[in-house]
């Protein structure tokens, strides 16, 4: 297979052209064609969640994800979620304070499923975090810290989310 | 490398060395901006695939590429035809065997899974797809697929591995309590979650790998030794590693097939192992097999421990996994004898998982004490203070520290032990039924030498750099903490750069030694580079601290001032301006004064020739752990979970405590796994292994997991490393799997004897 096709894809707001084979995955073309590293590559098999990103809003495994099927739709990345300046997201600073990682690899698909957990309503109780976090494996074991940090995480969002809502 | 400073959170010893500072390289990490092995945008870029093989055991007779080479994209096939020109490299000990020539790519099939072809193309997608269409053809020959496989024989004695004192058969006939049990194990992977792979670059006679490693130096060497060059010539890049575990310690056949292909094509080649091809490209923990006999008084004081094992080894290597490590150090007892085989079979060469050794011992003598504990009707808490060792029965050294008392009692208290009741089965609530187990756990202290260099930059930040690696133990933190510290500056103005084998020499990052060989190898430099700056503000023309008189000069909170206040008091940017000078480096090793020429330096970061053992001195030392479980069993179905567990641990002084209690939870929570889930399973027809992938290869999600109490009962061990700390990475898994094994018997009367403890087996 040699054919390649066009595609430009709208990643953490912005626009990006290239041209992939058609069978290029949305974790491949991240990686290898758009320098965007930060979204991991840990079994390429849809089992770990070290690939995580948001399509649309939701959380989907990009090594499962064909990047042509992306087209017209807003994917956002690790890369897309701190701050223009630097500053941290809640979630991503609440990993830190609760150190919910160790060797990082895992973290960047942690860090986005955490932010849908608590978008889709997931983060209730430390059960319910448990369950809703379980698609993403960590070796490190950093597990009690992932939970205690959604849970800070939801409690920092939630009352943000419902003040925007309020006004 | 910017390492941008963390924010800080408690008080100000956060940045000091015992502080609970967050993780140092924590934003990089959190925003993507880590950058591992595979994540360097390199030109021209050709990417390899390898092809594995489909039988354990036999000979390659042809490999037809045809088809692979005419498919698009391709650049190169490389097969076992092709002569790479590898020479054998030296072993961990940097014994060079006979000069022979070394095929990554063999003919000879020693195991299913084993790499011996590779695709190289301009795409991964292309790469990947070619090497489906190469063609090999075998001539089989019947292979040996398991331990337990009839034809796998009792295996070989290792007579290095044989220990005993008293003697140890009379004195089990004559006891008047015995137990006698076997104990399994299966084979366990790491299952890391940054897959193995490298990028090689070669630049004329120069060659540059990324690739993640828990050595940069040593694997540097042995990659120099395979490709005949020197030794500097090499360089290792590897800043982040997604998680090791012992399994990446060395290079691998892979690696050299990257390297002679980038050679080959003159053009860098980058080879990704997949995550099923992980599972065979090098060896988890061996599968392992003990028998133990207890014999004790009949009010339960120990009086002979026999134990014998068995482990799986490759037919090509004898790697014992020391079933016997931790059986002769944990009891007081006056008569033992312990001896282990390894069983070679065909399959990749085991290697060093989380507490090697260790982790299965500990699964042995930790289940066989309380078979003898239920036996005598005694409390299995009580057993152990019983049987406590003063002293290192095996070596007859004292321990240097030795809390392990503390971290039963206090752990016992904290887990609310004394409400257990005695009887199996005698604690439920409603259809579940609740069982409480112990275990405990040990790992020694390793010792080795370190290099490191202190850079005082003009603009007043330091520099810490060493070739040492931070798998996610928490290596640039602490050493940050402890340059901070030794030198008198905030954390704040503190950069730590690791992970490169061009930077200063360092021991492995495994056997639990890093911490304690570089902290110590950082502080010297430290202490060496703030002696320098007063040394020089006092004597330097344009100091203004040249004619104050003073005598001597503090460095505090980053200021240069007399140590009797007043005068002038200067930032390091400033003193750096007034000596004009740009930069001050400080180079400072932990080796002895009489061994420290370039080829002891050389041997001391690329060999473990200078590794010193637990019992090399006076003493005995050694990391402790008590684990406490509870488990909840469904008593129809039999599925088990842990509800609880509290575990506290003897590893001396903590350089961060924050990163050591993740670290803990970490081992235990990989220990739950081992008990639990974790099976290699081996295909009998074909010795393939199975389950070669994480969603049939289980390990432990985030909802298998309780919340976990973790206790240090510790104190400063200033014979273990320069600044008392123990090991702390490896213990936490030791003695985890004997606990849950525990509590499953206290919950339900039965007893499992082999891993993992899966609801069948309650049935």
């Amino acid at each position: 297979m040699t054919r390649t096709i066009h595609l430009n894809l709208d990643i953490n707001g912005k626009g990006y052209d290239l041209d992939v084979e058609p069978r290029v995955t949305l974790l491949d073309a991240l990686r290898d064609h758009l320098v965007l590293t930060g979204t991991k590559k840990g079994c390429d098999q849809g089992q770990c969640g070290a690939c995580t990103c948001h399509v649309d809003g939701r959380r989907v495994l990009s090594c499962l994800t064909l990047a042509a099927q992306v087209e017209g739709r807003q994917v956002e990345t690790i890369e897309g979620l701190s701050g223009a300046d630097g500053t941290l997201h809640a979630v991503q600073a609440a990993f830190l304070e609760q150190d919910a990682f160790q060797c990082g690899y895992c973290t960047p698909g942690q860090i986005m499923s955490a932010v849908a957990c608590i978008r889709e309503g997931h983060a209730g109780s430390d059960a319910e975090i448990r369950e809703y976090m379980s698609g993403n494996l960590c070796r490190c074991g950093a597990y009690n810290s992932i939970v205690a940090a959604v849970r800070q995480a939801a409690q920092a969002v939630v009352p943000a989310t419902k003040e925007m809502a309020d006004a | 490398m910017t390492i941008m400073p963390p924010r800080k959170h408690g008080d100000a010893s956060d940045g000091m060395v015992g502080g609970r500072l967050t993780r140092f390289e924590g934003s990089l990490k959190l925003t993507g901006a880590a950058t591992y092995a595979l994540e360097y945008p390199i030109d021209n870029l050709a990417h390899a695939a390898l092809v594995q093989s489909t039988i354990a055991a036999g000979r390659v007779v042809s490999v037809d590429v045809t088809r692979a080479l005419a498919s698009p994209g391709v650049l190169m096939v490389l097969t076992p035809e092709d002569d790479l020109g590898l020479r054998v490299s030296a072993d961990w000990q940097g014994n060079r065997p006979e000069d022979k020539p070394y095929h990554p790519l063999p003919r000879e099939v020693q195991f299913n899974g084993q790499s011996i072809a590779a695709v190289i193309a301009e795409s991964r997608e292309q790469a990947t797809e070619a090497a489906k269409l190469v063609v090999v053809t075998y001539e089989e020959t019947s292979p040996v697929m398991s331990i337990d496989d009839p034809a796998a024989g009792e295996g070989k004695l290792m007579d290095n591995l044989t220990i005993g004192w008293g003697d140890a058969e009379a004195a089990l006939a004559a006891s008047p309590v015995r137990i006698e049990s076997e104990y399994s194990t299966p084979r366990e992977y790491h299952c890391a979650m940054e897959p193995h792979g490298l990028t090689a670059k070669w630049d004329g006679d120069e060659l540059t790998i990324w690739e993640p490693s828990q050595w940069s130096h040593g694997m540097a060497r042995m990659y120099a030794e395979w490709f005949a060059m020197d030794y500097e010539k090499v360089r290792i890049i590897s800043p982040y590693i997604g998680g090791g575990f012992g399994s990446k310690g060395q290079p691998l056949a892979y690696g050299a097939v990257a390297v002679a292909a980038a050679r080959k094509l003159g053009r860098p080649v980058q080879l990704a192992v997949t995550r099923p091809q992980n599972f065979t490209s090098y060896g988890g923990r061996a599968a392992t097999r003990q028998t133990i006999a207890l014999g004790a008084s009949e009010d339960g004081v120990l009086q002979a421990i026999v134990h014998r094992g068995r482990t799986e080894t490759s037919v090509y290597m004898d790697y014992p996994e020391q079933t016997g490590a931790a059986t002769p150090i944990l009891y007081k007892v006056e008569n033992f004898s312990s001896q282990s085989r390894v069983v070679p079979v065909n399959t990749v060469t085991p290697g060093a998982l989380r507490g090697p050794g260790k982790n299965p011992s500990a699964y042995g003598i930790e289940s066989a004490m309380e078979e003898l504990a239920y036996k005598l009707d005694m409390d299995p808490l009580e057993l152990r203070l019983k049987n406590y060792a003063d002293h290192d029965y095996q070596s007859g050294k004292p321990w240097s520290t030795r809390m392990l008392r503390e971290a039963l009692t206090q752990g016992a208290a904290a887990f609310g032990w004394e409400k257990r009741s005695q009887q199996p089965r005698s604690m439920r609530d409603g259809k579940t039924l609740i069982g409480w187990g112990i275990g405990c756990g040990t790992f020694p202290v390793i010792r080795a030498p370190s290099e490191a260099m202190i850079r005082v930059l003009a603009n007043g930040r330091v520099e810490v750099v060493s070739g040492s690696i931070d798998m996610g133990q928490g290596t640039y933190t602490i050493l940050a903490q402890t340059a901070a510290e030794a030198l008198g500056v905030p954390v704040s103005q503190v950069d730590v750069l690791l992970g490169d084998s061009r930077m200063p020499g360092s021991s492995i990052a495994g056997g639990s030694m890093l911490a304690g060989s570089i902290t110590g190898a950082v502080h010297k430099a430290a202490i060496a580079a703030r002696d320098e700056l007063i040394g020089l503000a006092l004597n330097e023309t344009g100091s203004p601290f040249r004619d104050t008189g003073a005598n001597t000069l503090s460095l505090v909170g980053g200021r240069i001032e007399a140590s009797r206040g007043g005068g002038p008091s200067l930032s390091l940017q400033e003193l750096m301006q007034a000596l004009g000078r740009d930069e001050l480096e400080i180079r400072r090793n932990t080796l002895a004064e009489n061994a420290q020429t370039p080829d002891d330096q050389k041997q001391a970061w690329t060999t473990m020739s200078k590794v010193q053992g637990p019992t090399s001195g006076d003493l005995s030392m050694h990391s402790w752990a008590a684990h406490f479980v509870e488990v909840r069993i469904d008593e129809d179905f039999g599925t088990i979970r842990v509800s609880r567990m509290v575990s506290a641990f003897d590893c001396g002084r903590l350089y961060n405590p924050k990163l050591v209690e993740s670290q803990w939870k970490g081992g235990i929570i990989m220990g739950i796994g081992q008990a639990l889930l974790e099976e290699g399973v081996v295909d009998p027809r074909n010795g393939r292994t199975i389950n070669s992938n994480m969603a049939d290869y289980l390990v432990p999600t985030n909802a298998d997991i309780p919340d976990i109490e973790v206790i240090s009962v510790g104190v400063p061990d200033l014979d273990a490393s320069t600044l008392g700390g123990k090991g702390v990475g490896e213990v936490g898994i030791v003695g985890v799997a004997p606990a849950i094994a525990n509590a499953v018997f206290h919950a339900t009367g039965k007893r499992i004897r082999d891993l993992p403890i899966t609801l069948e087996k309650l049935m």
